[in-house]
């Protein structure tokens, strides 16, 4: 089909909201994470000052950050790929409602969850007026929460439904009858899910496994609410630089730095996966 | 077998139990006199919600929310959907490649897009943070997924009708509001009423480029780090109330199957 003024015609109204209201904005923010601050007041200039910055303060910070999004990403893409296989092939005629539930919970309150689980995890929480009524515990247990655990399970909590998605989705595309081809020709389960079903979802799991790694990397909401004062992550520090302590310099700069460790996580991810493919 | 069976029938349910299990419990302890989310549960009770309504920040927030999401709706949904006719037209590649550049704003983490756009409004466009800084924020995320609806829609659409109205001397404006729209409504308003619930569900964007006064989910922001209010139960259920129930007609609307 041609294509002519009136398609890109069309089109330009959400090339306008994209254009100006996030590439020019990124390349704004990009561009001032160049400048210096002097006395609060923002300067142009070109230094790497706060890329500096970024490594020789928040290097503990930035590790850390990742190894959390890290772990929140293999675990969604793990338990997003055990259930959605089991949605896909074990749910019977429950399968519609399944992705029904997960789907309400895309937009359910972000913030109502982390709420939620602070809430359950809390020292006056759930499990620990619980058990302590029970008789089990007589004070809360310490653990539940300020800590890592806390984090990424809460992460994980937020983050499962958009991993299930994807990976549901490329599974719908793996064919019953393939499946039983290879039971017919001797092949065990875990061959089956090794060889068959597996290689044919590696999109998903690469798209369920990116998106949770970046949107978890820069979450603060989570860690402030139940991660503590041990448990924290980047994304707090840049919430900081922008809200309280005028230094846009430096948020901006820890932004990106962040953006770039992820994307080239992100990348070798999927290298790593579809190397895979040729062998 | 039926081992096999058993177990993953258990696998699912506590899926659904870890999925749907906090935000159950938000919505049982909103009607419980008891203060915190805590055993007991305590006696049924409105007073949460009656001291809500009585709260005046809680009515202009979710004024604002309200005017944010209708605004949020209707410029997503036209942009979208305009969109959505314009890519139909491109050849695979482009369009693949253009549907790819309109969702990156959604892949990427939302404080970057807000910090982005707070430097961008104020030091580049000197404009004040209003309502209307945070409409362009959600626009910017929400067009996205209604361009992905009506794509949707339009894969099994029956082009032959627009054709058939054409030969019989209809105009393009004609052929659109008589063929097309009709054929199509359904997943617009669901497209605008994923798009709503997306706006009311961001609080990130929201907090940053709101300027003053705040959203409901700014509001809950405020009251979860300040006091431990029961009434953050009942208003995270009001804000629960909307984000569902609007994303359940959508799917209705848009007959999303599986």
């Amino acid at each position: 089909m041609e294509t002519g003024w009136r398609e890109r015609l069309l089109f330009a109204p959400a090339g306008a909201i994209l254009a100006g209201l996030f590439a020019v904005p990124l390349v704004a923010l990009f561009v001032v994470s160049f400048w210096s601050v002097r006395s609060f007041a923002l300067r142009p200039d070109f230094t790497f000052a706060s890329y500096a910055r970024v490594w020789t303060d928040y290097a503990g910070v930035f590790g850390f950050t990742l190894g959390l999004a890290l772990t929140t990403a293999v675990i969604c893409a793990v338990l997003g790929f055990i259930f959605a296989y089991g949605a896909r092939f074990h749910a019977g005629r429950y399968a519609d409602g399944l992705v029904l539930a997960v789907i309400v919970t895309l937009f359910g309150g972000y913030l109502v969850k982390v709420y939620a689980w602070k809430s359950i995890l809390g020292a006056d929480g759930i499990f620990n007026s619980a058990l302590i009524g029970l008789g089990v515990i007589d004070q809360p247990l310490p653990w539940l929460i300020y800590t890592p655990g806390a984090v990424v399970l809460t992460l994980v909590h937020f983050q499962l439904p958009f991993s299930f998605l994807p990976i549901y989705a490329s599974l719908r595309n793996v064919k019953t009858e393939t499946i039983e081809a290879a039971r017919d020709l001797g092949a065990s389960a875990p061959q089956i899910v090794a060889r068959i079903v597996l290689p044919q979802c590696r999109a998903g799991l690469v798209a369920a496994f990116a998106f949770a790694f970046l949107i978890s990397a820069g979450d603060y909401v989570t860690p402030q609410f139940l991660g503590g004062p041990s448990t924290t992550m980047l994304g707090q520090f840049i919430a900081i630089e922008f809200s309280t302590r005028f230094n846009w310099p430096g948020g901006a700069a820890m932004s990106f730095a962040l953006l770039a460790a992820c994307l080239a996580i992100v990348g070798a991810v999927w290298l790593l996966v579809s190397k895979r493919r040729r062998t | 077998m039926t081992a096999m069976a058993w177990l993953w029938r258990a696998l699912l349910a506590g899926f659904l139990v870890f999925m749907l299990g906090p935000i159950l419990l938000v919505i049982l302890f909103s009607f419980s006199s008891n203060a915190l989310i805590s055993f007991p549960i305590g006696d049924l009770t409105l007073d949460w919600y009656r001291a809500l309504f009585r709260n005046v920040e809680f009515w202009s927030a979710l004024k604002n929310s309200l005017i944010i999401a209708l605004a949020t709706g209707l410029i997503s949904t036209a942009a979208g959907t305009m969109a959505a006719f314009a890519l139909v037209k491109f050849r695979p590649a482009v369009s693949g490649a253009l549907i790819g550049c309109l969702s990156l704003p959604v892949t990427l983490p939302p404080l970057l897009l807000a910090v982005a756009l707070v430097v961008f409004y104020v030091r580049f466009l000197d404009l004040p943070l209003s309502l209307a800084t945070v409409i362009g924020g959600h626009v910017l995320i929400a067009q996205p997924f209604v361009a992905l609806i009506v794509l949707a829609r339009m894969a099994n659409f029956d082009y032959a009708s627009i054709d058939a109205a054409r030969d019989l001397g209809a105009t393009r404006l004609q052929a659109f509001t008589k063929v097309v729209l009709p054929q199509i409504r359904a997943a617009l308003i669901g497209a605008a009423l994923i798009a709503m619930a997306i706006s009311l569900d961001d609080f990130i964007i929201a907090v940053f480029t709101l300027g003053g006064g705040n959203t409901l989910s700014t509001f809950i922001w405020g009251k979860v780090r300040t006091t431990l209010d029961p009434s953050i139960n009942a208003i995270a259920c009001i804000l629960l109330a909307f984000t569902i129930s609007t994303t359940l007609v959508a799917l209705k609307l848009t007959k999303y199957r599986g």
